[in-house]
């Protein structure tokens, strides 16, 4: 490693430190040199099908937005039936209410503290509302041109995708900001459909998409995930199944983005691991790790 | 001022040297430099840095360099000063950015800088900190201009985040065709080696320096009772946070323990905040002290007072604070960062790992050491350190580093370029390199402007030819940061 002339005493060994003269040039480069550098002492190794089964939190959210736009567009052109999608709802719910519980035995419910009769007031409160305003929803956005509301709900649903809460501790990750844009679309959206009770309809089921199934969603990822994995796939197929009922190049996109989500991007980021180059040593910042708040509360 | 005009009255070259005062030691032997000492930071403003430059531009002055030293302008303070001994220092009119740090566009500062380069016939600049820019530029310039250039690294820098990824590149392209690098220890050699791609062949390790004369223990100014002291700016890379959690430890454990903290920063307030929590500063004893900002000159009487002095930093390339405190015979606790371990043997300090526990562990076993009387008395201590670090074995060393810069070429502008597409990376190095070609055809118009032959050659200060006539050989040793 180095070209230096070592003096000709072999027991004089050069030592790492300032303060003794030591009979090496200044610029000498001793074998020990970079010897306390450590590489990649945080990376963590990825195994494919954990992450292929971690990016279906992705799918899941993708295909909520799709199936939200399908459900849109048939109740526009009045081929859904505004009785049928809310008896549907109505029904999941219930049954996604019930899940909820019996997943984990009830654990959660005795931990948050929270009663039925509050579930069912917040329910009550949520949907008199919704109902009694939704002829203001509906007249809301008519001096808008259409365009604009189209082209706004897209950017809306689109932040709702980036700010969602996939998982990741990051800083652009906020649940909130992400459902009130998915709420602020479905408003938009809700407010061209041809009359009230559409638009009433059309808020509700942007709730349960968009708020709820997310939170069942989790739910069912920790206590099953196998049942986790069929679900994420019927939602997948049914998706396009309803996108494909609409436009066939339009579903083929959709099928390509998700097969590249799910199993093209985990690849690459196994791949790029290996590039992965974190070099760590002494010469770093240490880090507090004790939580030194104590002293002072 | 003690300035004589140049003229028939000049030193020849046999008697080139000062009038000699007792106790300076140097020969004729090696040839003597120009340098130009060039960096954002200096005097006023107070720090490593810039007692770093002082002291070494002074001790080569001594040896018999012609030194100056390039700085942005501070305030009031423009235009060209004299300092001690003749040492020459051109405040430039240029815009601080951030932090002392002037901006850089790597063009708006060749004009001035050729100017002084020319004027002054440097053969050497030598920049400090790679947090100037100023000294970037400098470096940039000479190289445009074929001069030889050293880099002195002071800190010491992650790799972690996007700040360091950018820095980092940019240092790359700043010593890549650089002549010599000097780092303060080991660790920042390897750091700096690592951050810009360079063989470490061209990396000198030369430390800083403490004056020892300025640091002398005085046993009859130590408190009674057990004293801590602490002397750091007080901000959360120096570990104050640390401080927080063991004052009110140790203060619960020990009742004649007290602490002593010089120095300012935004981390004051959590120190006043522990302060008032557990009641340490009450009218009929105060616990804690808390000084605030202290003028270089008044360190050494805050040292004395103490036993044992603590050092909290997180990072640190070499901590002058430790030998400073060691050499007023305290005992020194520190955290174990950086190039902390290299600085002092181990049987003056005792290095712990950055954690409240581990310190008060430490604390605890400096205390009863202190207690059962095992520590040696602070003048034993004073006379191991002063032998350690000293300015003279610093300009020592680093004038062979000159001599040897002074031998090699500089790459002309041909392998310049090549050596910045090939060691910079494709993109930043094309970039660079045609930042090069502009800063050299910009040279080359200055030049038709203004000829190198028409550019005053000002009179030397300091060197062989120095004019500077020292009226006060050594009786005004302990005014040296005072300036005119």
């Amino acid at each position: 490693m180095c070209a230096q002339p070592v003096p000709n005493t072999t027991e004089i060994r050069w030592q790492k430190v300032l303060y003794e003269r030591q009979p090496f040039p200044d610029n000498y480069v001793d074998q020990r040199f970079l010897e306390e550098l450590r590489k990649n002492i945080h990376a963590r190794k990825y195994q494919y099908w954990a992450v292929v089964f971690e990016s279906s939190v992705v799918i899941q959210q993708l295909c909520s937005v799709c199936v939200f736009g399908v459900i849109w567009w048939y109740m526009d052109e009045g081929l859904l039936a505004p009785h049928w999608l809310l008896g549907t709802g109505l029904a999941l719910s219930l049954t996604g209410y019930v899940l909820f519980d019996l997943l984990d035995g009830g654990e959660g419910r005795r931990k948050s503290g929270r009663t039925r009769w509050a579930d069912l007031k917040s329910a009550l409160v949520f949907i008199t509302f919704t109902y009694g305003f939704s002829p203001v929803l509906k007249t809301l956005t008519e001096s808008v041109s259409t365009d604009t509301i189209y082209a706004m709900s897209v950017f809306m649903l689109l932040g709702h995708l980036i700010f969602f809460d996939y998982g990741a501790n990051a800083a652009i990750v906020s649940s909130t900001l992400s459902l009130n844009m998915a709420i602020f679309a479905s408003v938009c959206l809700a407010s061209r459909l041809p009359r009230t009770l559409h638009a009433f309809i059309m808020v509700t089921f942007a709730i349960q998409i968009f708020a709820l199934w997310p939170m069942l969603q989790k739910k069912l990822k920790a206590c099953t995930p196998r049942c986790y994995v069929g679900v994420t796939l019927l939602f997948a197929f049914s998706a396009l199944g309803g996108l494909l009922s609409i436009s066939a190049v339009g579903a083929t996109l959709f099928a390509l983005l998700l097969v590249s989500i799910s199993c093209l991007c985990p690849f690459y980021l196994i791949r790029l691991q290996l590039f992965k180059e974190n070099i760590h040593g002494p010469w770093d910042e240490a880090e507090i790790k004790e939580d030194l708040s104590r002293f002072l509360s | 001022m003690a300035y004589r005009g140049g003229g028939g009255r000049r030193h020849g070259p046999s008697a080139a040297f000062h009038p000699v005062s007792p106790g300076r030691l140097f020969t004729c032997r090696t040839p003597t430099h120009n340098i130009c000492m060039v960096s954002d930071f200096f005097y006023p403003n107070m720090g490593g840095v810039e007692s770093h430059i002082y002291q070494l531009s002074q001790c080569l002055i001594e040896r018999g360099h012609k030194v100056i030293i390039v700085t942005h302008a501070y305030g009031n303070r423009k235009g060209i000063r004299y300092l001690t001994k003749g040492l020459k220092v051109y405040y430039l009119p240029l815009k601080v950015m951030y932090n002392q740090s002037t901006a850089t566009t790597l063009f708006h500062s060749l004009p001035l800088l050729r100017y002084i380069f020319v004027r002054e016939r440097v053969t050497i600049i030598h920049s400090h900190s790679s947090f100037s820019a100023m000294a970037h530029d400098a470096l940039f310039h000479a190289k445009t201009m074929g001069l030889r250039t050293v880099f002195t690294d002071h800190s010491l820098f992650g790799f972690a985040d996007v700040s360091s990824v950018l820095t980092n590149k940019l240092l790359t392209v700043s010593l890549c065709d650089t002549n010599h690098i000097i780092c303060v220890s080991y660790t920042s050699k390897e750091n700096t080696v690592l951050r810009a791609a360079l063989n470490p062949e061209i990396v000198s390790v030369i430390p800083n320096a403490v004056d020892p004369t300025d640091f002398t223990p005085d046993p009859f100014r130590r408190h009674d009772s057990i004293t801590i002291v602490i002397v750091s700016r007080l901000v959360y890379r120096k570990g104050t946070d640390l401080l927080s959690g063991i004052i009110p430890e140790l203060c619960q454990k020990y009742q004649d323990l007290n602490f002593i903290i010089g120095g300012e920063g935004p981390k004051r307030i959590i120190l006043e905040e522990v302060r008032e929590r557990y009641q340490l500063h009450d009218s009929s004893k105060i616990r804690v002290r808390l000084l605030g900002a202290l003028e270089h000159k008044d360190v050494r009487n805050v040292l004395v007072q103490g036993h044992i002095f603590l050092n909290t930093s997180l990072t640190e390339a070499f901590c002058m604070a430790i030998v400073e405190a060691a050499s007023c015979g305290l005992q020194v606790v520190s955290t174990r960062v950086g190039g902390i371990p290299e600085v002092l043997p181990e049987n003056l300090i005792i290095l712990c790992e950055p954690s409240v526990k581990s310190l008060c562990e430490g604390l605890e076993k400096a205390i009863s050491q202190l207690k059962s009387g095992v520590l040696p008395a602070p003048e034993k201590i004073h006379n191991i350190v002063k032998t350690f670090y000293t300015w003279r074995n610093v300009a020592e060393r680093t004038e062979k580093v000159y001599n040897r810069v002074a031998g090699e070429t500089v790459l002309p502008m041909d392998k310049r370029l090549e050596r910045l597409m090939s060691h910079c990376g494709p993109v930043t190095g094309c970039i660079f390199a045609l930042l090069a070609v502009f800063n050299f055809l910009f040279l080359t118009f200055l030049r038709w402007m203004t000829p190198d032959s028409l550019i005053d050659v000002a009179i030397d200060a300091t060197g062989p030819k120095g004019a500077w006539i020292n009226q006060y050989p050594y009786s005004r040793k302990r005014g040296r940061n005072k300036t005119r």
